[in-house]
Formats: C-alpha cells, sequence, structure tokens
C-alpha cells in the first residue's frame, strides 16, 4: 500500500508539473500500464457526410476521443465553408480550419453511381454514418438509412436536419440562424425589453412568458454586467453576506443595511434603484481596478474578454485551448482546443484539417483495396478528386 | 427479399402513423426483437452529487437512455434551484422541475462521517460518480476522486468546475455568466453597437452539460475496453471556449477579434432579423439566387441585376444600403403575411418564436418536445422532452422529478442493504433525512 501510495504521489507530481502542454495534469489513480493512452474510441471508423458546423463539430469531438473521421466531400468545392471568409490562410478559411482537425478528406461525386458505390463500400467497413442532407436527399441516390442498413446492418446512421425526420417542416433546410430564432433562443437574447421571466418551464409549468434580460439574471439581483470606465465587470452575488462584500468593495457601506435590501428577494423588488446606484459607482474606476478589488472576496466576479483577451488568459492556457498544428498550405494554426480531458488517456494529437481530397487514393487504397488501375479510372471519369501532392 | 422488404415497409406505416407520442415514428431497418427497447445505459447507475443546471442537465440525459441516477442532496434544502423561482407549483420551482426528472433523491449530510460513508458505499455499486465542488472539497471529507477510486477502482468520476482541476482560477466557483462573459460569449452578443447582454438561456452550463454527457460515456466506453475507471476533467471556461469554433479561429488564425452583429451574420448578407408590421421574421439568403426571390417576394425587382447587390461579397460591402431598403419593405406587413409569402420559396425564414409560440408549433409538437409528467405535489406538468430519437429504443419513460429524499429509505434499503434499525438510527441522527410519505 505504502509503494503504491509512494508511486501515486510521484505520478501526481509528474501529471501536474510536467503533464504534455502545460500544467492542466489530472491526477490518476492508478499506475500506468499497457492501456495507457487507449483511446476510447480507437478503432472506430466513422464516415462524415456532414458539412458546415454541426456535424463536422461533432464529428470533430469524437475523433479527439480516437475515432478515424473520413470526412466525405464533393470535387470541385468541398465543404462550403473552405470558402467562408475572411478571414482566409492561404487558401483555407479559419471557418473550415476550426472544425475539421484530423479528419481524411476523400472527394466523391454521389451523383454518379460509381461515386455511390464508393460511399456504400466504405460504409460497409465503417461504424458510424453521419449525415445532414434534407431528409429524402440521400436515399434518392441510395444512400439512405435503409440502403446502407442493408448492406451494413452494424452501422449507427446519425441524420442531423434542421426540423426532424418527419413532420410539417422537415423539407426545410436547418439554418442555426431560423432554428434559433424558431427554438425560442432569439426572443430570450437581447437587451433588456419590457419586464418578466424566464424560458421553457417557467412557461409550460407556471404559464410565465419569457423575456430579454440584457445580461442580468431575471431573480437574482444584482447578476449583471455593469459598465466601468473603460469596459464591463460582470458580478454575481448569491447571497446577503456577498451582498454586503460588494457593497464594503464599493464603499457604499449604507446600502448593507437598508431595508430595502437586505435580502434578495427585496433586492430583486427594488432592482432598478439598486443597480442604478451600483452602476454609477462602478462607473468610476477601470475594469482592471475593479478586478484587483474583487480579488478573493468571495463574490462571483470577471471581465466581458473578447477573443484577444480570452486567449491571453493564464487559465485558458493552462486549460491547453490554444491547439497548435502544422498546416501542409497554411502553415502554423491554432484553434480552440478539447474541452474535456481524462485522467487514463490523452486526447488525440494535433493532426490539421485536411486539403480537398488530400487523403482519396490513401482511402481508396488502403481502406478498400482498389488497385491503381480502377482508381485511375475513377480519377479519369470524375468520380474522385485527389488533391495534388505537396 | 421481397418478404423483408414488406415487413419493412408495414413496420415503416405503424411508425409514422402511430408511433407513441406522436408522429415522430423512426424507420426501424430490421424486424422487432426481443433486444426491442433495451436502452443504451439501462443497467448503469449514476451517483449524481450535482447540483444547478450543468450537472443535472448531464445526468438528466443519461436517464433519458437509460441509466438509474441517483441524486444526492443535503438534507433541508437540497439543490439550490429547488428554491429559485417564481414560478412554482406546489413547492416546486419551474426550474427544478426543468432539469430533474427521473432521478432519485437521497438526502445525505456529506459533513457527518456516517454520511460520507453512505456515499462511498453507493459509489461502490454505482459506474459513475459526477460532482460539481470546488475542487478539494469533497477530497477534504474523504470523497475526491483518489478516495473513490480506492473502493470503486471501476468508477468514472466526472468533476464539473468552473474554470478546471488546476491552475489560476480552479479554487473559484463556476457561473454561468462570469464564465460566459471569461470565456468570449458575452463580447459576442449583443446588439450591433450595442453593449453585450447574456445569451437568454445559460448557454455555457448547457454546453457543458452536454460535454459532460458525451465524456462518462467515453468513459463508459474506456472501461468496458480496459476494465477501469477513470477521472474527467469538464469545467465552464473549457467548454465555452472549444464552443467558440470558428469565432475564435478568426482570431487566432487570422487576426481578426470578434464583434457583436445583433442578429445578423459577419460575412453573409442578408441573414438577419427583420422588424415587420408586428414583430419580427428572419431571413437568411443562401447565395444570388435566393437574394432574386427575396426581391420578388418584397417586390423590390429593381435590387436584383443592381450592381451594388449581385453578389454575397457586394452585398456585404453595401450592407448598410441594401439593409435600410429591405427593412423599410419588411416593417410595412405583419409577420403572418410574410410567413404566408415566403413559404416554399426556398429561402431560410422563420419567426422569432416566444415561449408559448415555440410549444405552439406544430414541428415542436410532432417532435415531442412537451414532456407531461404526474408529479405528486404540483399534479401535472410539463417541461422540455428529450432532444434526440433512436429507431431501436425509446427514450425513459417521463417519470416526474423526485421530492427532496423521496428515495432516501428505499435506497439505503435496497440498494445498500441497510436494516430498519440502522436506517432509524440514521434518521435519528439527521444523517439522512426521508421525505414523508404523501
Amino acid at each position: 500500500m505504502l509503494a503504491a501510495a509512494a508511486r501515486l504521489a510521484a505520478l501526481r507530481g509528474t501529471c501536474l508539473l510536467s503533464g504534455p502542454g502545460g500544467g492542466r495534469g489530472l491526477r490518476s489513480g492508478r499506475a500506468r500500464s499497457d492501456t495507457d493512452n487507449m483511446k476510447p474510441l480507437e478503432g472506430i471508423k466513422i464516415l462524415d457526410m456532414t458539412r458546415v458546423l454541426a456535424g463536422p463539430f461533432a464529428t470533430m469531438n469524437l475523433g479527439d476521443l480516437g475515432a478515424e473521421v473520413i470526412k466525405v466531400e464533393r470535387p470541385g468545392a468541398g465543404d462550403d465553408t473552405r470558402t467562408w471568409g475572411p478571414p482566409f490562410v492561404g487558401r483555407e478559411s479559419a471557418y473550415f480550419l476550426s472544425v475539421n482537425r484530423n479528419k481524411k478528406s476523400i472527394a466523391v461525386n454521389i451523383k454518379d453511381p460509381k461515386g455511390v458505390k464508393i460511399i456504400k463500400e466504405l460504409a460497409a467497413v465503417c461504424d458510424v454514418f453521419v449525415e445532414n442532407y434534407v431528409p429524402g436527399k440521400l436515399s434518392a441516390v441510395g444512400l439512405g438509412y435503409e440502403d446502407i442498413d442493408k448492406i451494413a446492418p452494424h452501422i449507427i446512421y446519425c441524420s442531423i436536419t434542421g426540423y426532424g425526420q418527419t413532420g410539417p417542416l422537415s423539407q426545410r433546410a436547418g439554418y442555426d440562424t431560423v432554428a434559433s430564432a424558431f427554438g425560442g433562443l432569439m426572443h430570450i437574447t437581447g437587451p433588456k425589453v419590457a419586464c418578466l421571466t424566464h424560458i421553457a418551464a417557467n412557461y409550460l409549468i407556471g404559464q410565465k412568458e419569457a423575456e430579454r434580460w440584457g445580461t442580468a439574471h431575471v431573480s437574482i439581483v444584482p447578476y449583471q454586467a455593469f459598465k466601468t470606465k473603460d469596459g464591463f465587470l460582470v458580478v454575481g452575488v448569491g447571497n446577503n453576506q456577498q451582498f454586503a462584500t460588494v457593497c464594503k468593495i464599493l464603499n457604499l457601506p449604507e446600502l448593507i443595511d437598508d431595508p430595502k435590501y437586505k435580502t434578495n428577494h427585496l433586492r430583486v423588488q427594488n432592482r432598478k434603484e439598486l443597480i442604478k446606484i451600483l452602476s454609477a459607482r462602478f462607473e468610476k474606476e477601470m475594469t482592471r481596478k475593479w478586478l484587483y478589488l474583487f480579488e478573493g472576496s468571495g463574490v462571483a466576479y470577471g471581465p466581458i474578454n473578447n477573443m484577444k483577451e480570452v486567449f491571453a488568459e493564464p487559465q485558458v492556457l493552462h486549460n491547453d485551448l490554444i491547439m497548435e498544428m502544422k498546416h501542409p498550405t497554411a502553415g502554423k494554426i491554432a484553434v480552440p482546443g478539447p474541452a474535456v480531458r481524462y485522467s487514463k488517456f490523452k486526447m488525440s494529437e494535433a493532426r490539421p484539417p485536411p486539403l480537398l481530397g488530400q487523403h482519396t487514393t490513401h482511402i481508396l487504397k488502403e481502406v478498400l483495396r482498389y488497385d491503381d488501375k480502377a482508381i485511375g479510372e475513377l480519377l479519369s471519369a470524375g468520380v474522385v478528386t485527389q488533391h495534388e501532392a505537396e
């Protein structure tokens, strides 16, 4: 037991001080062994027919856990987001680079029956088939669930659509902005308009309609962003003790015993007046002064960071949230890293997003065992395309 | 082959026309068998020490897939959100009811060593341990990962925190609003040339909950392969920053700082909400053909060939002028008139729905997104239903969120095999509490 405890302590020290990529070492509860770093989805093959954001984000996260992601793109343009910019670096858009790391690209024309045949053969040797076409479109070319299930009954076939597989809106393409508005998120986001309350259950259960609250919280006061001399500070008061602390920091001790603000319930009732007083005080100092004054106070507080500030935060760097990699044409790039970390394995190493059709030949040869002649014919006929070697 | 095709067609007909809960039937690629409706997480026990939103949202979603969720609450108040209202129905807050369905509640005082002992015994027979305490707090009472791993090496131990397990901010409690501001989301949300706002529901919390939901399943897959458990670090900050995706990449790769755009899109025009006579309409033009369609619907045919607006690139360049023209036209009619005019146009469009409108939408009802259940004190309640559906099994049936300590005695007896005398002593000492029978 003692030896095990010592080994554990030694490992913990190692993890915390010199873990790869910085300090975000995680304690390992047991000694390292041969199963070390085996990833949960190692050996899993994903045939990724998705485009844009939702699908690629899902498959990217699965790839981080060790899955092999084969991204199917149409010859010529590929995933639309390759052209969504500026900014571009080389010919690649930052948009595409942000959600397509560590995938292989095969460029196949699925309007050609020979291309459909290739997809079916790939499906037969893959574990997962993900797509985001309007319901019926893939069935029309013979790649719907029933078609794939026939030749690959083991397949996990995941469809991502705007509104669902059936129903009155199922034929509409899915756009985030429209779905976000249709699904209620846009109504509740924005500067404060009128008054009142909150979210779905509030409506379903309490018949209370939702409104917009700016940065404020409907039932906790104060809990919002305040303007400072040069920006904003977000402050959240969780209880009366924290309220007193805030009053002290703001040099407003008379508020602490003011009967109008003694409890959260009262602070909610007298919200307007209280927020006016606090706002006037917050505006007097710069954000960094408030960050200094609030440190260690026990109150929840923080800045509103723009992108530059986010990626300069020591905690963000500590959490390995800047993932750097070398891209064949764009050179050195960085994208947000994986959100979750595990004690028993490392996330997949950072491999760059693929060029369009970068792995077409490789996949036909290695995965489907096509010979060079067959591959040559498909290339000539334009059924598939291969990115030129760099 | 023919018989199979016929059977498939028959099943498909059945699913689509009379599937339970409405029309959201999913095609089943094979005949039904004994494994029908076996859920992925059936048999999995989750010891849920989380409170508020991110954690409970994660465990609720795992429960929908068949897992048994044992929610540990402190005697007296329980999960803080039980008091977060109005609205309340009976003594239950809508907030609590919205994210705690189908869980069992055991009320245990973990500041008492006898309570810690109960948690450890439960961990030994559970598969997953989820918690959202500030790092170190559970270790201080003997319930940290090393403590649980010692007695339950198979455990998937998932910690949800504000900023992570280590690092300069690891000791700070995690609040969605603060983390959303710190992590970049608040800066990019709000009107153009206006102040930042919060997303209307705690998206940072929810994203973290979804990451935890996936990570726990990854942990279970890992355990099937290795036989061992592991520790998972989920936190609000990392989840939020990871979700910045292309907005972050614009900065990291293209040195382009992010801004607020209201409802508009930084690089697609027009793609935003327009004021109508009585509300809003969201319209998204994906290509030049769709732009022409919009111009026709708005009776502005002269715009179609106007050189200033011929391509998206040009429309972005001349955004202000174009939006002014389109806005003036949209304001002339009511939203329902525009919805009628845009139907079948091929252009992406839709209303900005409030809650009443969302839950009156035929597609929302069709997707079974109102989940009704009977609560012991609150009566009939409804909450948003599960988002994802599967062809081979149904989601867990709708069982109401628990009263505080509703299942304490049941769990001690059935799961830990305590006898009545032992249970009585724990109740008398206040180590655990049991909700009175209704």
